[in-house]
């Protein structure tokens, strides 16, 4: 795939806090992280010509954000509609822009209020107006939590899968935000406290889920050969995909696939990544996977190959396969909705993870929630430029 | 019942059917495929023609949850939440409560029950006996 593979790359990543109340909009949030991410790249606003982010009513779009920051002329952005299954399409669509000619630098921002303002599993607001809704809310059924507990449950009947798996993932995140600064979780926490952690939705406890988060979040998108002159070692935008079919939400399924939810739309992007990027799940040295819910991550590293579909549970259990969310994850670090595992991805490639570098990584996955929840997924492949 | 349904063009018939206590799904007039959720157009064939057509009530268990988080201020006890896939077909799948305390599993057979609450009627499920 010369059209795309390895033409752009993120030049630079920024941060706000993660916390419970940020005190701030939106929109200052989003500032104050595309200034970071900008610093970050040795670059200022004035070499902006692209904004990109995505949002569930929960945001501030580049129209405001980019007047806000005086950037002098946008000549491409994007406002895409959607949660955690576009998060990494925002930054491959970005890619697609500077590799046309369309931008030069693109900034690719989230900024949320989740805990604050917007909560996501509609706690102290009404249902999000999706068609499948009325066939669920009426029960009780509408929160992400309740969601991802359906398809676990499934995956458990059908496969063994125990609860000591799912809290393995929770244990093991934990460790990894103990060396990371900006996680909002850094004590220890123990599968005897994973398994005492009080119930959500059957089979979720308190423990698989992540953490709603007040922060933002942003990464700088432009070419290789601007990349290789500014601040930071460029990180390379090896492949991307993005897509989806089947809704699993509704059961509204155009293939067969759609009536099995242990399978996600992961398994048939996958390939698709794979291959752009000319590599297999072996060569991947580190693997930032969504993780609304432990079971998320469970689910994709079947779908993205590290384990046969099944396996999943005794993957986890046995500690094989490649780092996992070293940054703690959306379970211990913060939820910032899928930019955070990206930025995370960059940190381990330039080699600037402190504490928690894992050594001579070269080769990156990151992926968005894995298409359960409106029925789509996108994925990234990113390298050192070395 | 936790919040209101809130029928949209297309499934308007299905949830006033609901109300006469009257299970269906929609028939394909042209290539005869059911489908549910409620929509226009048949995703085998592209036909708008379609005539709704009444379901047996019978379903088998796909998976379930127990809610406890209180997510609507009328959430006030455990909730037990079913995902049923219809005998007429596993891509017709239904939600609802388990109206009867039963000893869960996958394939577990349930039928449909109607529960009316102030005007709305809503669809739950119970173990089949037997």
């Amino acid at each position: 795939m010369p059209g795309f593979r390895d033409r752009t790359a993120i030049a630079g990543v920024g941060y706000t806090p993660f916390s419970k109340d940020s005190g701030v909009s939106t929109l200052t949030l989003a500032v104050d992280a595309v200034t970071a991410a900008l610093a970050d790249a040795g670059l200022t606003v004035d070499d902006v010509d692209g904004l990109a982010t995505h949002r569930v009513g929960d945001s501030t779009p580049p129209w405001v954000v980019a007047p806000a920051l005086g950037v002098r002329e946008v000549t491409w952005y994007l406002d895409q509609f959607g949660g955690g299954s576009v998060s990494h399409s925002v930054v491959a669509q970005s890619a697609m822009a500077v590799a046309s000619g369309m931008a030069e630098t693109v900034v690719c921002y989230r900024a949320i209020n989740a805990r604050s303002e917007f909560r996501m599993g509609g706690t102290g607001r009404a249902p999000a107006p999706v068609f499948d809704v009325q066939y669920q809310a009426p029960y009780g059924y509408f929160a992400p939590p309740q969601q991802f507990a359906m398809y676990a449950r499934a995956h458990m009947n059908r496969y063994g899968t125990t609860h000591e798996q799912l809290g393995r993932i929770a244990v093991r995140q934990r460790e990894n935000a103990a060396k990371n600064p900006r996680a909002l979780k850094r004590d220890p926490i123990t599968l005897d406290d994973y398994l005492a952690s009080r119930w959500i939705a059957e089979p979720l406890r308190l423990l698989d889920c992540c953490l709603e988060t007040d922060g933002a979040c942003a990464v700088v998108v432009t070419s290789r050969e601007r990349a290789r002159d500014l601040r930071r070692p460029p990180v390379l935008i090896s492949a991307a995909a993005w897509g989806g079919g089947d809704s699993m939400f509704s059961g509204a399924g155009s293939t067969p696939a759609g009536t099995d939810w242990t399978v996600t739309e992961a398994a048939r992007l996958a390939p698709r990544l794979y291959r752009m990027a000319g590599i297999t799940p072996s060569d991947i040295d580190v693997a930032e996977l969504y993780d609304c819910f432990t079971y998320s991550v469970l689910v994709q590293l079947e779908d993205y190959g590290f384990c046969p579909k099944g396996e999943g549970g005794p993957f986890v259990e046995s500690g094989e396969g490649p780092p996992v969310n070293t940054h703690g994850g959306f379970l211990s670090e913060g939820y910032v909705h899928g930019i955070n595992h990206i930025a995370e991805a960059v940190s381990q490639l330039r080699g600037d993870a402190g504490d928690r570098q894992v050594p001579n990584a070269r080769t990156a996955l990151s992926t968005a929630q894995p298409g359960y929840v409106l029925a789509g997924t996108s994925a990234l492949v990113l390298r050192s430029d070395q | 019942m936790i919040v209101r349904p809130e029928p949209d063009r297309d499934s308007r018939p299905w949830w006033d059917a609901v109300r006469r206590h009257e299970l269906t799904v929609q028939r394909c007039d042209a290539c005869g495929r059911l489908r549910f959720p409620a929509r226009a157009v048949c995703n085998a064939c592209r036909s708008r023609e379609a005539s709704w057509t009444p379901v047996s009530g019978r379903g088998r268990v796909y998976s379930w949850i127990v809610n406890h988080q209180r997510f609507a201020p009328s959430m006030t006890e455990p909730l037990t939440i079913l995902a049923v896939r219809l005998d007429e077909g596993d891509d017709l799948l239904m939600y609802g409560n388990l109206t009867e305390p039963a000893e869960l599993c996958e394939g577990l057979p349930v039928e449909a029950v109607f529960t009316d609450h102030d005007g709305e009627t809503l669809v739950n499920w119970r173990p089949l006996p037997g």
